[in-house]
């Protein structure tokens, strides 16, 4: 399914403040329905550091990964799900399509 | 320097591995940008930049040389760098002064171990890189192979803007990925003719598949480039373009491009490259100035942005000394200069009145008036400047980010035929020091020779060539010696006291100091604790000064001493015997009896060996390895042969190349490269200090 993609959130609230990309993808409606999401830099938990994140609608978080994997950390995000991950956020946005 | 805007100049590096085709590429540079009519080639002996006779004869550069073309209304200012281990300091102090590099690799080998070491030079100075795969004609070539050891061994994200057509003798041109054509090469004039086609339908799945992976890569770092994807389903050539050259700058990817330079195929559209995606001197965040002492290094740095208009700075980066005197390679970062204005030293604080200035064409000359920022030009009448020292304005004395220089690894002495040569030995020996700092020069003081160090034989062996060409200067030399050096294991407190007071004026001087080791590269560390006047102010200098002259012969087998701290604690002094004399000398003897309770070690460098040989060999070549105290690091198959890595003590690597061959019926080769001292085996301490005693 193709969805119309735009600019999501250039910044995202955490507690050191990395710089995260999102890009929405909205339905014919307009409502966003999935995310491709990629965070710069790693985030200091209580948890440990991890390099690479996914948030939901309200910006709460729904996975944290340890290290890169290998298969990119972009993550196609649908709902609360990790539906796909790629090095690049134009190949994560055809994950998410491709899991629709 | 000319009328060219800034945004319109590039200010580039040629850099590879050793034989990978950077002389030649520049070459072909040169001739189709018409500065020359001709091409010239390394094994002729002709080249542009390989000006020196020692560069003609050996097919080797050995200087790195300035050359200025023009391509599409663009002004490249080119520095071609030598490949080889021994001349890496042209290499860093080129990187360190450039806006961006070309870095070729084999399409043969892909990357080198020197690839890999000036790689890592281009990434200790940020410099934006694309990369060329050359020599896509020879025997063996494979594109796609050689790419993949970019990821492999330098661990980057490398981006195809081109695929080739053919390979081998059936090479013939490249896929454009950005504007999806074919450029195909004609026979004849020397490869300056080429056309567009289209993509050749066996190759234009796998085009569309690379341009895809091009597509998801560049628009990452370009959000309005993403967006208009999301509309149209595609991007124009010119987003496309811009997002590659954000990436660039960046270094979030590097993008590849390929061809062979010396069948004259690729190099045009790897110009245009270098205007499409290296950054003009506007482009990058400017020049870092030097932390101030104590402060850490980071972000918070003040950059020299380039601006005509600013107050002048300048960092000079190579010294050459001709028969018309010492020329100073001077990078200009901000503001404008004309001959006869005078600017500050700030490295060491004194004024220099600028002569005569010049833009460089390899060993020729062009007098010039006035330099801007982004500008590389030669300086002439400078009195003091050494390579790393900043040139700058009064009304803002910036002194800028300092150069790291190789540590030599190699001595020889040297010491001219005749007593009458003493003196001219000596004034060659430190102008040729002054423009190489990766060349030191001592004077032993037990035996009084004259000893220097340098990055490897050739490197020693050019100096001694050059000191017999350029100065006339007949030496004889001793054999290579390992470059040790001496440091200490533990922290030891000595105090001593100078006294000869027997009548008449006399001498007094106590020194109570305490030596601790550093780690490995830390230096000497000098630090003053002395409180109440123990030892008066004035005296302070005088221990330092023998402090630094005796570590100069260390006290196991006399070579220099590094990485410790000194700390002068206490001491004492009388009133009319002390002098600064007095305190040199306690300082010395304190050194001499503190240093031998301090654990002394001595430091052998370690080197890291590689070398490749045909697969029914790999079992002598390990077990030679073995016996020469060598640590294998790894061994990987590259089609019939295979790589040897290994960390070898440099002592054992004397003559290895032909105890090599003899073991491989001359099949195999190797490089080697400086990686680290280490403290040497007892048994080889012993020998060395029986030798030295």
């Amino acid at each position: 399914m193709r969805l119309r993609w735009a600019r999501g959130r250039g910044t995202i609230e955490t507690t050191t403040g990395p710089r995260a990309s999102e890009w929405l993808g909205l339905d014919d409606a307009g409502n966003p329905i999935a995310r491709v999401i990629h965070l710069e830099g790693p985030v200091q938990t209580e948890h440990g550091v991890f390099r690479a994140i996914a948030l939901d609608q309200e910006a709460k978080l729904i996975r944290l990964l340890p290290l890169p994997p290998a298969d990119g950390d972009w993550l196609a995000v649908i709902g609360g799900r990790v539906v796909g991950r790629a090095a690049a956020p134009l190949a994560a946005v055809r994950r998410a399509e491709a899991a629709l | 320097m000319s009328g060219t805007p800034l945004d319109k100049i590039r200010n580039i590096g040629i850099t590879a591995h050793i034989d990978a085709g950077k002389t030649t590429t520049t070459e072909r540079i040169l001739y189709y940008t018409g500065v020359s009519h001709k091409i010239g080639e390394v094994h002729d002996g002709n080249t542009t930049t390989d000006y020196m006779d020692q560069e003609r004869e050996r097919g080797i550069t050995i200087t790195s040389a300035a050359v200025t073309c023009e391509w599409k209304n663009h002004r490249i200012n080119i520095i071609d760098t030598p490949g080889h281990i021994d001349f890496n300091i042209e290499v860093n102090r080129s990187l360190r002064v450039l806006d961006g590099a070309v870095f070729i690799i084999e399409g043969v080998a892909g990357v080198q171990p020197q690839s890999e070491t000036n790689w890592r030079l281009a990434d200790r100075y940020n410099v934006p890189r694309v990369i060329f795969i050359n020599k896509l004609d020879r025997t063996g070539a494979d594109f796609y192979r050689a790419f993949a050891t970019l990821k492999e061994k330098l661990d980057i994200v490398a981006l195809p803007l081109q695929l080739p057509i053919g390979i081998e003798d059936q090479f013939v041109g490249v896929i454009d990925l950005v504007e999806m054509k074919a450029i195909v090469w004609e026979g004849g004039e020397l490869g300056a003719k080429f056309h567009d086609e289209a993509i050749p339908a066996d190759l234009l799945e796998k085009a569309k598949e690379h341009r895809q992976i091009l597509l998801d890569t560049a628009l990452a770092v370009d959000d309005a480039g993403m967006e208009e994807y999301f509309d149209k389903g595609d991007v124009s050539v010119e987003t496309l373009k811009r997002a590659i050259k954000t990436g660039t700058i960046s270094g979030a990817f590097r993008p590849v491009l390929c061809g062979t330079a010396f069948k004259n195929k690729g190099v045009q559209p790897l110009l245009d490259a270098v205007l499409d995606y290296l950054p003009s001197p506007v482009d990058v965040p400017g020049i870092k100035v030097a932390a101030e002492e104590g402060e850490e290094e980071g972000d918070h740095q003040r950059r020299i942005k380039a601006d005509p208009k600013a107050p002048f700075a300048g960092l000079a980066f190579k010294i050459i000394n001709d028969k018309y005197g010492t020329l100073t390679f001077v990078r200009v970062y901000a503001g404008t200069l004309k001959s006869g204005d005078s600017v500050l030293n700030t490295t060491k604080g004194h004024k220099e009145r600028i002569g005569r200035m010049f833009q460089m064409h390899a060993d020729k000359r062009a007098e010039i008036k006035e330099v801007i920022a982004g500008d590389i030009a030669a300086f002439v009448g400078l009195k003091d400047t050494g390579t790393g020292d900043t040139l700058a304005a009064a009304e803002d004395p910036v002194i800028l980010e300092r150069m790291a220089f190789p540590v030599p690894v190699i001595d020889i002495s040297v010491e001219p035929r005749t007593k009458e040569a003493v003196e001219k030995m000596t004034l060659a020996l430190q102008k040729l020091a002054g423009e190489d700092p990766s060349l030191r020069l001592r004077t032993d003081q037990e035996t009084g020779q004259t000893i220097l160090s340098g990055m490897g034989e050739l490197h020693l062996e050019i100096i001694i060539d050059r000191l017999k060409r350029e100065y006339g200067v007949e030496a004889n030399i001793g054999a290579p010696q390992v470059a040790y050096r001496e440091t200490i294991s533990r922290t030891h407190t000595e105090t001593y006291t100078h006294k000869k007071q027997s009548g008449g004026s006399g001498q007094y001087a106590e020194v109570k100091i305490i030596f601790e080791p550093l780690d490995r590269n830390e230096g000497v560390v000098f630090e003053n604790k002395v409180v109440g006047g123990a030892v008066p102010k004035e005296y302070i200098p005088a221990v330092e000064k023998g402090i630094k002259v005796q570590a100069d012969t260390g006290v196991l087998a006399g070579f220099p001493t590094v990485d410790f701290k000194y700390t002068l604690v206490d001491g004492k002094y009388h009133d009319v015997d002390s002098s600064a004399l007095a305190f040199e000398i306690a300082a010395k003897a304190c050194f001499r009896e503190g240093m031998k309770k301090a654990n002394p070690i001595i430091l052998e460098p370690i080197m890291d060996v590689e070398i490749t040989t045909p697969q029914d060999h790999v079992g002598d070549v390990v077990g030679d390895l073995n016996r020469r105290r060598g640590m294998i690091q790894n061994q990987e198959s590259s089609g019939s042969t295979i790589i040897v890595r290994a960390q070898v003590p440099l002592k054992e690597m004397f003559g290895y190349i032909s105890n090599l061959r003899s073991m491989t019926k001359g099949r195999a080769s190797f490089t080697m490269q400086f990686h680290h001292y280490d403290p040497v085996p007892r048994n080889i301490a012993d020998e060395i200090m029986a030798k030295s005693a």
